[in-house]
């Protein structure tokens, strides 16, 4: 007989060696909690969501006191408004592209939904990064090239140190904050998506390369 | 959800719940990680029930969802890796009543099978439970011609393993 027949034939065979679960012990299973890596994007996401939301939130009023004396205001305004609305927007896309992923698709499709919901997010936080940069550019090159309101607000208590090198350093440490930032978040999406979706992204490219 | 569609599933389940061991033993290689996978599929099936409106077997469907949560949506809980592993296969084969080549046949055939990827696991399972290949083809949401020619490469592969 050919093996793979044989093969066949005893995979049928098996059964009787499987632990039979009871009504009740189904009934237990079932409403157990599901740990799938959806539930875990999904967790993931919405505190990604918050995080962003509430670091433009959490930041005192009183930061905002030096862009008025640069009349920065109103420009502050309407981007806050404009940022507003491009987070509903992300929200909505992720929601929409959440309710698509069904565990009764096929399997490539449901790998394809999974990693479009994620990338959503991802674009979120490119997002959030773009702009945190844009607006650090936008607001200091407004501040340093009106220096002197700039020295007469951070230093009045020292007016004779060296304004050349105290914007220098200013600059050196706004670069140095960017650079830090962008290093962790970095970081965080090498180690917390590297864990969860390193099967998925495997799989996924090996069923792609079946269609090539 | 209401009692009634509950008490309809978990009687379906425990009738059909073959399907969802065979899925775990070719996925997993220690009882702890058998019994986590065996409990996500089944809360995955439960999610998915009420929409279950049985334009398809029930079978196919509880292939399908089981074979997602294996491939794409399931992950290892800590539990299952401090485990030490145990073959899975030899404590099978034991039970039944084979002479030797063949015992060992089997037990390189099941081994061979443990050690391809998630999907090629996936495409032996189907073509185990004499799936036809358009379903197969369904259910992984590839074409035909490349379930067919990617079987071809495992049945090979495993032919090559037994006669070297």
């Amino acid at each position: 007989m050919d093996e793979l027949e044989f093969l066949k034939k005893d995979w049928k065979k098996q059964g009787a060696d499987f632990p039979k679960l009871s009504y009740n012990e189904i009934y237990k299973i079932i409403h157990k909690k599901s740990s799938s890596i959806v539930k875990w994007i999904f967790i993931i996401c919405i505190a990604e969501f918050l995080f962003w939301g509430l670091i433009t939130i959490c930041i005192p009023e009183s930061t905002f006191a030096i862009y008025e004396k640069f009349h920065l205001k109103p420009f502050l305004f309407i981007t806050q408004i404009l940022h507003y609305v491009v987070v509903f927007v992300f929200i909505y896309l992720f929601y929409k592209n959440y309710k698509t992923i069904s565990v009764v698709d096929n399997t490539s499709l449901l790998m394809k939904n999974i990693l479009k919901t994620r990338q959503t997010v991802n674009y979120y936080v490119y997002y959030n990064i773009v702009l945190y940069i844009l607006l650090s550019v936008i607001l200091n090159a407004v501040m340093f090239s009106h220096s002197d309101i700039l020295i007469e607000n951070l230093m009045p208590e020292n007016p004779n140190m060296d304004t050349e090198k105290f914007l220098a350093i200013n600059v050196v440490v706004q670069i140095i904050l960017l650079a830090v930032m962008c290093g962790l978040i970095w970081l965080y999406y090498r180690i917390i998506y590297g864990i969860l979706l390193k099967k998925l992204n495997r799989n996924y490219k090996e069923l792609e390369s079946l269609e090539v | 959800m209401n009692k009634e569609v509950e008490h309809k599933f978990i009687v379906e389940f425990e009738q059909n719940q073959n399907i969802i061991h065979k899925v775990c033993r070719i996925y997993t290689s220690n009882q702890d990680a058998h019994n986590d996978l065996f409990q996500e599929i089944a809360i995955q099936l439960w999610k998915a029930y009420p929409k279950f409106r049985g334009e398809s077997k029930l079978s196919t469907w509880m292939y399908r969802i089981g074979l997602n949560t294996a491939i794409t949506l399931y992950r290892k809980s800590k539990r299952s890796i401090v485990t030490q592993d145990f073959d899975s296969v030899l404590y099978r084969i034991e039970s039944t009543s084979y002479d030797d080549t063949e015992e060992e046949q089997l037990k390189l055939m099941y081994k061979a099978i443990h050690q391809l990827n998630d999907i090629d696991k996936a495409l032996i399972f189907l073509y185990l439970e004499e799936i036809n290949y358009k379903e197969i083809a369904e259910t992984m949401g590839i074409s035909e011609v490349n379930a067919r020619v990617r079987m071809n490469r495992i049945k090979t592969r495993l032919k090559t393993i037994l006669n070297p």
